[in-house]
């Protein structure tokens, strides 16, 4: 067989993405490091990330609800392969650790990194908390990670 | 390929936009016209089984975006359909639903927000990437060749469609105020022939609407039923394509007048909503579709009033069904189209009917 | 319902690098062998359903390049894409299409070509607002998945190796598989680089280049061109909620699948699905899933799918063999995947599966999976 060609695009594309306004206002909270859930007026779920509308009981969610920024690991793994981020094209390397995270107030979990990983040390029901950026941006990772509390 | 099946009406509808740029989050917008599609069929999510969404994972920047409006649009432990290609196809898909028997009652979703991008730029990931990508060329190119084509040995041609373009501007604008032709022709030149003013605005936006079984409605209430569909996808290479005619249309309506039984379509269709991006394409539509002067065509301007791509079919369907809420005895086409000079054709017939 | 049945399927060898052929010819062997087998002419065709993922090609509206390929031009065509789903949905949807009565014959063609993207890439366009910033992809999303579920059934290393042991064995007897590995051991997988923790490297599907194509046909059509047509009995879709926090605990739960489930076993009369299947293709992207998925379709006890996969009830002489292609942990072309299980379904039904053919296979079940928890299920049946 003779020798396919190989035609290469690199794709370059740019997208703008509106937050919305339950967003927006969840971002604006991580500024001041407050972490706000959505409550659902039907059936009292606490929505984190806040979003228009509860999928379960299709009803719009207009409720704020505080919550605190610590909470329990519901899930772990520790990941051995990198991942891109896709806004910055910046690698990490693993091994890094991730966690499904109930937060103390919240009925959903967040998934999210966590600092421990050794998997010895990670298991279903501990407690974690919050690390936060330095300086604040008023995105999701303005939490640069959770920490194991015991 | 007449089916002596289930009918299949249309129970309401609804949209938000078109906006050149809507700040809203591709939920909120999609929220919005569900909502008032809901209120406008006298329904709740609760009376919906199923849903459709139409949308392109390319333009929404987004991988399986359907993911974003699964909420919104009530799709929470229900079947949902996510067609990749222009609205009416989606509206096409829930309408066979219905007449298997699958569902009763079913949502169509189209959204679209262009502003998020620089939208021609994106249509080149749709050609493919051995030959045409290569070129750099994108939808624009191709809609400005199929008008060269048309005004190659059409002298008149490109002053007509600046008079076409005045016309539906006028009619979208609200107050009857347009640009006059010598403005059009005067407005900067994107692709020859095709000026500015002689393409429909890209917006944002996003079109709903509920289909449901026709044949369970209480006697004697009017209601609007889709009595014919067809689509169509034309060889992809343009070389293979005759430009200066649309066998894709030609075929896709065929399929919906002998689905509805329309034998002679110069006759028959009252209302026309074609989806023209560009105006050579209403004469492309006419003539593909057998219209004749008798009919009423984009009487609203069509997507001169703004150009959501793949929400454009739908919101063509929801306008027909508009007219004909307003009128008895009409008899309605909209019309669809998607890819590189209308590769992908979609006709649907719209009737008054009392059952 | 109008009756509608599979007659014909085909597929492409899926490999991890398919560059003797071009994305329109990966289509076209697929939909030329799927022809072949239901005996017909493509001009006998009336329409035509595609199913990718586009992104992971970097492709936009790809019908438009490949559909002639597909035996689609001057033909009604559309594409459907939710994910993982694509195929086992754009199967339905042609059902229902021919259902409709609209047409008699639909090809329905799944692919994808992974190794002319960046699937990793292509995945992670995600939800802009959250799921980008805290990205682990398919694998760590799983592996967090995984364990709540451990931690809710004790469910062992060693036993979802048993899942990887069985899906490679059975892909050797599988001329299409991507993964074939008919020597195998529980040892070698659990001696697999480990990529998430508990998931090894041989826990986890591959990205396969391939396609898969299906022919449905109309009661009266299908009764003409094929003495044992897979009649489709039941056919249901589910979509969730869209962040994986959504869903609590969702491999233990599964909600979607067992309601799509519970919906199609209702419609083909199956009370005991153990009992009433002969043979099950269900969309397995890491092993533990499997045995998720086994609680979830009722093949036993909740908490009790180690038990199953250890007694060798799914495996090829057991009571339910599950798989017998390999399943998705041995050829996964996404868009390809789910046409894969309901065109392996109908092989089984049809009689034509070749060495891997469970012996008077008359009922199958069909599953997909996609998203972190959208679920479609169809039950197919040869009429006694």
């Amino acid at each position: 067989m003779t020798r396919p060609v190989i035609i290469s695009h690199e794709m370059d594309a740019t997208w703008r993405y509106a937050s919305g306004v339950a967003m927006e206002r969840f971002a604006n909270n991580l500024l001041e490091r407050r972490i706000e859930a959505m409550q659902c007026g039907e059936c009292k779920r606490r929505y984190l990330p806040p979003r228009p509308f509860c999928g379960n009981c299709r009803v719009p969610l207009t409720d704020w609800a505080p919550v605190a920024s610590e909470g329990v690991l519901e899930a772990w793994t520790v990941v051995y392969l990198p991942i891109v981020d896709n806004r910055t094209g910046i690698t990490r390397d693993g091994p890094y650790a991730m966690g499904l995270i109930r937060l103390d107030g919240a009925d959903t979990t967040l998934n999210h990194y966590v600092a421990e990983t050794d998997p010895a040390c990670l298991k279903v029901g501990q407690r974690v908390k919050a690390v936060w950026r330095e300086e604040l941006r008023g995105a999701i990772d303005d939490i640069l990670h959770f920490e194991v509390l015991e | 390929m007449t089916s002596a099946s289930t009918p299949v009406a249309i129970a309401g509808w609804g949209q938000t936009g078109p906006l050149a740029e809507d700040l809203r989050s591709i939920p909120e917008m999609v929220l919005d016209a569900v909502q008032a599609t809901l209120r406008n069929a006298a329904m709740g999510y609760e009376d919906i089984d199923a849903v459709v969404t139409a949308s392109v994972d390319v333009f929404d920047g987004m991988t399986a975006s359907n993911i974003a409006v699964t909420e919104v649009v009530g799709a929470v432990m229900k079947p949902e359909t996510r067609i990749a290609a222009d609205g009416l196809c989606a509206a096409i898909h829930a309408a066979c639903q219905i007449r298997a028997g699958a569902y009763d009652t079913v949502l169509v979703v189209a959204h679209a927000k262009p502003s998020m991008s620089d939208f021609y730029e994106l249509t080149k990931w749709a050609l493919d990437p051995i030959f045409l990508q290569s070129l750099g060329i994108d939808f624009l190119t191709f809609a400005g060749l199929q008008a060269a084509a048309m005004a190659a040995e059409d002298k008149d041609a490109v002053e007509r469609w600046a008079g076409l373009a005045a016309c539906r501007l006028a009619d979208a604008s609200g107050d009857g105020k347009s640009p006059g032709s010598t403005e059009i022709l005067q407005s900067a030149l994107v692709t020859t022939p095709l000026r500015e003013k002689m393409c429909a605005p890209l917006a944002d936006g996003a079109c709903a609407c509920v289909l449901r079984r026709g044949d369970d409605s209480s006697p004697g209430r009017k209601e609007i039923r889709l009595s014919g569909l067809g689509h169509d996808l034309a060889a992809n290479f343009i070389g293979d394509r005759e430009l200066t005619e649309s066998a894709g249309l030609e075929r896709a309506a065929a399929r919906a007048y002998a689905d509805a039984g329309i034998k002679q379509p110069e006759d028959e269709i009252d209302v026309a909503e074609p989806s023209v991006a560009f105006a050579h394409e209403e004469e492309l539509f006419v003539q593909s579709a057998g219209i004749s002067d008798n009919t009423i065509i984009s009487p609203h301007g069509g997507l001169f009033a703004g150009n959501v791509p793949i929400v454009a079919g739908l919101s063509r369907l929801t306008a027909a069904a508009e007219y004909l809420r307003r009128n008895n005895d009409l008899r309605a086409v909209a019309h669809g189209s998607w890819g590189p000079a209308g590769q992908g054709q979609a006709m649907v017939v719209l009737e008054n009917a009392i059952p | 319902m109008r009756r509608a049945a599979i007659i014909g399927t085909g597929q492409t060898h899926h490999a991890s690098k398919r560059d003797d052929v071009s994305q329109p010819e990966l289509v076209r062997e697929a939909s030329a062998r799927a022809l072949l087998d239901a005996g017909i002419d493509a001009a006998a065709i009336n329409a035509v359903v595609i199913s990718s993922m586009e992104l992971f090609e970097g492709r936009a509206l790809p019908e438009l390049w490949l559909g002639e390929a597909a035996y689609a031009a001057g033909k009604p065509c559309m594409k459907v894409a939710t994910g993982g789903t694509s195929g086992t949905s754009a199967c339905i949807a042609g059902y229902h299409q021919v259902a409709s009565g609209m047409f008699d014959l639909v090809l329905v063609v799944g692919y994808e070509k992974h190794s002319e993207g960046n699937t990793q890439a292509g995945m992670a366009i995600v939800d802009p607002y959250w799921d980008r910033a805290v990205a682990s992809g398919a694998l760590g999303n799983f592996a967090l998945s995984i364990s709540q579920y451990m931690a809710d059934t004790g469910v062992t290393e060693e036993q979802a190796a048993r899942v990887a042991v069985k899906a490679r064995r059975n892909a050797a007897r599988n001329p299409y598989a991507h993964l074939q590995m008919a020597d195998i051991t529980v040892e070698k997988v659990l001696e697999s680089r480990m990529l998430a923790h508990p998931i090894h490297m041989l826990d986890m599907c591959p990205q396969s280049d391939g396609a898969c194509a299906i022919v449905i046909a109309a009661e009266k059509t299908a009764n003409k061109f094929c003495d044992r047509p897979a009649w489709i009995e039941g056919a249901a879709t589910r979509h969730q909620q869209p962040y994986i926090g959504d869903i609590e605990r969702r491999l233990t739960t599964m909600e979607t699948l067992r309601s799509a489930a519970k919906e199609v076993y209702a419609k083909a009369g199956i009370s005991d699905p153990r009992r009433d299947l002969d043979v099950a293709e269900i969309y397995e992207p890491v092993t533990y899933a499997e045995l998720a998925w086994y609680e979830a379709l009722g093949f036993c006890g909740q908490g009790d799918a180690g038990r199953l996969i250890e007694e060798g009830v799914t495996e090829m002489d057991g009571e339910l063999p599950v798989n017998p292609s390999g399943g998705v942990l041995s050829s996964n072309p996404v868009g390809a995947s789910g046409v894969i299980r309901v065109a392996e379904a109908a092989s089984q039904v049809l009689g034509r599966a070749g060495e891997h053919q469970v012996d008077g296979a008359t009922t199958a079940l069909a599953t997909g999976y996609g998203v972190y928890a959208w679920a479609d299920a169809l039950v197919l049946r040869a009429m006694s």
